[in-house]
Order: C-alpha cells, then sequence, then structure tokens
C-alpha cells in the first residue's frame, strides 16, 4: 500500500506569541517540532505498512529548515521524504495550503492511503485533511481512531466525541488521525543517523501543476482581523446551605433559574 | 543546515520529549526510592541512549562530543542520576575507542549498545593518589592474572563490563578490561550515598581473573593516563550534569517565585528575590559556556584538561549554591523532602568529590596555567 502522510512542523506551544501586525504566529527564534497529531498519523501509517506491507512517503509544505521534521520522520520509520518549498507558498490559508498539499500526492501518484494529524496544535482548524481529500476527488474520514487494513479496505472506528461510528472504507482514502489512536514511538538514536541513507526530495512550485491564483497569499481568502485571548472573567461564588437536603433543593432551585433544568423536572 | 546539525536537532528534539514525559516526572520518585522506575534503564536502552557517542562503524550513531553533552544537559534538567549512569558509559567507552587494541574494541563496543561499561580506580587505599591501589596484574604465560578489590564504581552492580586499574610493577600502572561474565569477578558492597541516589555504585572483587592481552587496554604503564583522560572526558560531560541540575532549579525557582505572594506582590518583583535568582542564572549560563567550549576542544582534538577542569570545578560549587539560593526563595517547601530542591543540593554536592576533588581541580588549573606561561 502507498501511504502519503502529510506533516506539519509547528512552534513549541509553550513558546507562542502572536505577531501584533501580521495577526500571525510570530515564528521567529522558535523551535519546531512536528505536530503531535501528525505522530500519531505516521504511526498509524507505519502500523498499516507492517500488517500489509508497502511504502510510507512524508510530505510537507514550508521553508527549507522544515527538512528537519521529514529527516525525522524518515528515522522514525518513514520510507522516503518529500519537502514543497518555494517563496510563492508564503502566506498560504487552509485552502491553499491544502491545494499545494493535493496537486503534490497528485504527482506522488497510485496513493492508496493519504494520513494526517486531525488537527495542528498550532491553528487547530482541523480542515486540511478534507480540502485535500475534496481536492483529489476521494472519500475522507475524519477523526479515525482506529484502522485495520481488511480486503483492499480499511476497517475505521471513528471517535466523535461522544459517538463512536465504525465503518468500512474503500481505497483511495484520505483519514485524519485522533490522538488516541496509538502510542508514537520516540525516534531511536541510531536511526538518525541511519535516516540519511535514505532521501528527501524538494519540489518548488514549478515542480507542481498550480494555478498561480490558488496559491500562497493569492489563494488565501482568510483574512485574520484580530486576535485576543478570552477575559478570565472570575464569577462571584455562592455557599449553599450546609444541610444536604436543603442544599440540594437550593441548587435545584438555581439550575432551574438559569434554565439548566426544566420547570417540571 | 548540514548534516551535523540537523542530526543534532532531531536527537534534542527526542531528548527533550523523552525527559519531559518519562524521566522529569519521576524524578522525585528516582530519588527516594534509589532506582530507575518508570522501566526507565530499559527504555534507554530501547530507544538506544546507550549509543548516542559509539562510533557508527561500532553500530552507534556517532555523535561528537558537543551533541553528546547537550543531550547529557537535557536529560539531568529532568534527573541528574540518570545523566551520570550515561556519563559513566561514555566515559568508559571514549578510553577504549582512544587507546583499545582492534580485538578489545571488536569485542566490547559493539556491547556497548546494551551492556554498560564502567571505569573503576578507587579502591579503599586509594582514589586521588593512583599509585596508593593494591590491585595488581600478574603475566603467566600469554596471561595476566588479576586480584583486587575496586570500590566506588559510578554504575557499579548495574555495568556488566569494567575498565580496571591494576598495578603491573611497584610503580607501574595499567588498565585491562573484564567482564561480569569471567571466573572469580564478583560483585560486592553497594554505596549509600546522600545525592545522585538513582546511580548504583558499588564495589567488584576481582580473585583471580584470568584475562588474555587482547584485554589491555593502552600499554603496560598507561594506566595514569588512561586515567587522566577518562577524567577529562567525565568532566566536560559532568559540566553538562551541572548545568541541568542549576536549569532544573532555576524552572522551580522561577516557577515558584512568579505565583507566590507576599501580600499582593509576587515575590519575583523583590530585589532581594530577584538577586538570587540572577544569580542561578549566571552561574547555570557560565557552566554550560565552559562544558561547550571543553567539548568544542575536544572534537576540534585541541587541549581541553582544563576547560573541563573548569566546568565541573566552577559548576559543582555554583549548582550547590544556586541550590542554596533556592532552598531559601521557597522557604519551608525548599527545606521539605517532599519538594526536590533538597534533593538537588545533594546531587550537586556529589560532583564536587567524583572525578577528582574541586580542590584538585583547582590545582590542575593553576598548573595548566603556570604551563602555558613557562
Amino acid at each position: 500500500m502507498k501511504i502519503v502522510v502529510c506533516i506539519k512542523q509547528v512552534p513549541e506551544t509553550t513558546n507562542v506569541k502572536i505577531d501584533e501586525k501580521t495577526k500571525n504566529i510570530d515564528r521567529r527564534g522558535l523551535g519546531g517540532v512536528i505536530n503531535s497529531y501528525d505522530l500519531h498519523a505516521l504511526k498509524a501509517a507505519l502500523d498499516i505498512k507492517n500488517q500489509v506491507g508497502g511504502e510510507v512517503i512524508t510530505l510537507t509544505m514550508g521553508p527549507d529548515d522544515f527538512a528537519v521534521s521529514l529527516q525525522e520522520t524518515l528515522a522514525l520509520g518513514a520510507d522516503k521524504s518529500v519537502l514543497l518549498s518555494d517563496r510563492a507558498f508564503a502566506g498560504a490559508d487552509t485552502l491553499a495550503t491544502g491545494y499545494v498539499l493535493g496537486k503534490a500526492i497528485e504527482k506522488i501518484g497510485n496513493v492508496d492511503l493519504v494520513l494526517l494529524g486531525q488537527q495542528s496544535v498550532d491553528a487547530d482548524t482541523g480542515q486540511v485533511g478534507p480540502i485535500i481529500a475534496e481536492l483529489l476527488q476521494v472519500s475522507q474520514v475524519t477523526y479515525a481512531d482506529k484502522m485495520i487494513a481488511k480486503n483492499e479496505n480499511l476497517l475505521i472506528k471513528r471517535n466523535l466525541g461522544t459517538v463512536e461510528q465504525e465503518i468500512t472504507a474503500k481505497l483511495p482514502l484520505l483519514a485524519t488521525i485522533t490522538e488516541t489512536i496509538n502510542e508514537p514511538e520516540y525516534t531511536n538514536v541510531v536511526e538518525i543517523a541511519k535516516s540519511f541513507d535514505k532521501t528527501i526530495t524538494t519540489w518548488h512550485a514549478k515542480d507542481l501543476d498550480l494555478e498561480d491564483s490558488r496559491v500562497g497569499q493569492a489563494g488565501s481568502p482568510t483574512i485574520v482581523c484580530s486576535i485576543s485571548s478570552p477575559e478570565k472573567v472570575v464569577k462571584q461564588g455562592h455557599k449553599l446551605a450546609d444541610d444536604p437536603v436543603a442544599a440540594a433543593k437550593e441548587l435545584v432551585a438555581a439550575l432551574k433559574k438559569q434554565n439548566v433544568l426544566a420547570e417540571d423536572e | 543546515m548540514d548534516q551535523k546539525q540537523i542530526s543534532k536537532e532531531i536527537l534534542l528534539r527526542m531528548v527533550k520529549s523523552f525527559t519531559t514525559n518519562e524521566v522529569a516526572p519521576f524524578d522525585m520518585e528516582i530519588d527516594h526510592t534509589r532506582s530507575y522506575v518508570n522501566d526507565l534503564f530499559n527504555k534507554i536502552k530501547k530507544y538506544d541512549f546507550l549509543s548516542t557517542m559509539l562510533p557508527k562503524e561500532y553500530g552507534g550513531a556517532g555523535f561528537d562530543g558537543e551533541t553528546t553533552a547537550a543531550m547529557i544537559n537535557e536529560i539531568a534538567r529532568g534527573n541528574a542520576s540518570l545523566a551520570v549512569t550515561l556519563e559513566g558509559h561514555f566515559k568508559s567507552i571514549d578510553q577504549i575507542v582512544k587507546y583499545g587494541n582492534q580485538a578489545l574494541k571488536d569485542e566490547y563496543l559493539p556491547q556497548s549498545k546494551s551492556r554498560i561499561i564502567a571505569f573503576s580506580m578507587t579502591e579503599p587505599s586509594g582514589g586521588s593518589n593512583p599509585l596508593g591501589i593494591a590491585s595488581h596484574a600478574e603475566k603467566k604465560g600469554d596471561k595476566w592474572i588479576i586480584n583486587g578489590d575496586k570500590i566506588m564504581i559510578t554504575n557499579g552492580g548495574l555495568a556488566e563490563i569494567y575498565c580496571v586499574l591494576v598495578k603491573t610493577a611497584p610503580k607501574e600502572l595499567s588498565f585491562f578490561v573484564v567482564d561480569k561474565d569471567m571466573p572469580g569477578f564478583e560483585y560486592g558492597k553497594q554505596e549509600n550515598f546522600l545525592g545522585l541516589t538513582g546511580v548504583p555504585v558499588g564495589e567488584i572483587v576481582m580473585n583471580n581473573i584470568e584475562v588474555d592481552e587482547n584485554h589491555l587496554l593502552g600499554k603496560i604503564g598507561m594506566g595514569k593516563e588512561i586515567g587522566d583522560s577518562a577524567h577529562n572526558d567525565a568532566r566536560v560531560l559532568m559540566g553538562a550534569v551541572l548545568t541541568g541540575i542549576m536549569e532544573h532549579e532555576l524552572n522551580i525557582v522561577t516557577d515558584y517565585a512568579t505565583h507566590r505572594k507576599a501580600i499582593d506582590t509576587p515575590i519575583i518583583q523583590m530585589q532581594g528575590i530577584q538577586r538570587k535568582i540572577a544569580d542561578i542564572a549566571v552561574a547555570k549560563e557560565t557552566t554550560k559556556l565552559l562544558y561547550q567550549k571543553a567539548a568544542w576542544l575536544k572534537d576540534h582534538r585541541q587541549d581541553y584538561e582544563q576547560e573541563a577542569a573548569m566546568a565541573k570545578a566552577y559548576g559543582s560549587r555554583s549548582a550547590v549554591k544556586s541550590g542554596d539560593n533556592a532552598l531559601q526563595i521557597l522557604g519551608g517547601y525548599g527545606y521539605s523532602l517532599d519538594y526536590p530542591v533538597e534533593h538537588l543540593i545533594r546531587d550537586a554536592r556529589a560532583m564536587e568529590i567524583a572525578e577528582g576533588t574541586v580542590e584538585k581541580m583547582r590545582t590542575e588549573i593553576a598548573l595548566i596555567e603556570a604551563k602555558n606561561r613557562a
């Protein structure tokens, strides 16, 4: 099975600051790491490869130094990597990012399965996976929490928070992966050195069949107008009566007043 | 970035994550139970930490001294004992790489991926004075027969392979490599030390252990040179451990002083507290620069003896003093066994003694100064 895993290099979340002018994350001087959800997606891909054979290709879009994260995926067991790097890609929102990633997956060719983390920890949109699936016109399964290959299908359990859904999906397919699907391994120290025997290919804009109007800022309809942290509001507490029966009655009355409980409950 | 920089970045990303998730949460438990809980030692082996600086031709990752020291620094931020266990292993590998004959390298370096190697010089009758030792090796035919008793060995009991200093003549010191599986090898008493309690420190007893010539490390009479070399390599990494301890201290006090209020003011706004925190930060950064310079010199095949001694001498005293400052800032919490500051002082205190006392470091630093001006 030919599996592509899209990964994103994100700043270490404890260090995130917002650039007041651009309203984007200020990445200057920040250490990068692989988006934690994507590590689960990579592990899921490697598990399927172990089950049915094939190859795992990791893919990312970003500046040249994002190659560090691709190298890390090779040390973790991916077979090869593709870096999409071009100044024309700068300023891309989820739509323009999904477009370029999708075109790269088309160029890789004959891909059976595309995996991504369910969202990134810096932007938290969860949109890029579905955008790629639409572009490639393949089925998509979001929030995949368990995945087993069976007779050229994937048996997938989706975790939708309060609901679980078990489905059988035909390939080719795109799935986004939860953080509870598996436990990613740490990178093996010796495998870091060995990973340099594998290949990272860099593709620029000219290497892909792209429409200029759909790339980078030109292809990004999203405008961040402002960004702020929610105000911390501390509300005055209220102490209920000491007697448990009286306290319960008081609590029920208060909840009805707030419309949390209906009057007749 | 070149291959070396990328490798270093990936290693440090992984070690940071490993330390945060697997080591730091168990720091107090390691100290209290005197053992590597959370199956830590097996995890260290599983992810090939033991092979970090082992040359690639023996199955290692082949990282240089700077990167290896940075990795030790990161682990020590979570737990200093585990960092010292790795330091003891790495310094021993270093000596086999530098001085071992090819047969010895071929036999033991691949094994070092999963078996700890320890370096043992100290005996009841001699530590910093190596000629005071009683262990000896005697040549019989084409074999060497080794007898003696080595104590206070870092990783003693955990390690399975030992580089041992013995006398091969009344005033002649040499190193041999022995294996725990050799007839005549026995483990002895384990020490009950004040700090770095996760690190097993113990004794080995050698009763007529028979080894061939290949187990001689270096040449006959090179004991002092190899011992000095091991000390130098250890001191570089100890600077990294001490930096990690001070980073740990700094994290604790900064976090505490930011949240702890006196009346309505966080105590970090008070000059008396600020001065203590600033002193810890300066000491941490100075020690870091010293060990990094020593490691850089070592990687570039230049003399690093003085810088290594400085990193250990300055770093160990500073980490103890910084711990004392941290304890004072935390007040009663600092003095409590239920909080980590007190064990950081005990951990740092060990390094004013191990691998040569602070006093011996100063002598070496001064003598090098004199030599440079001669």
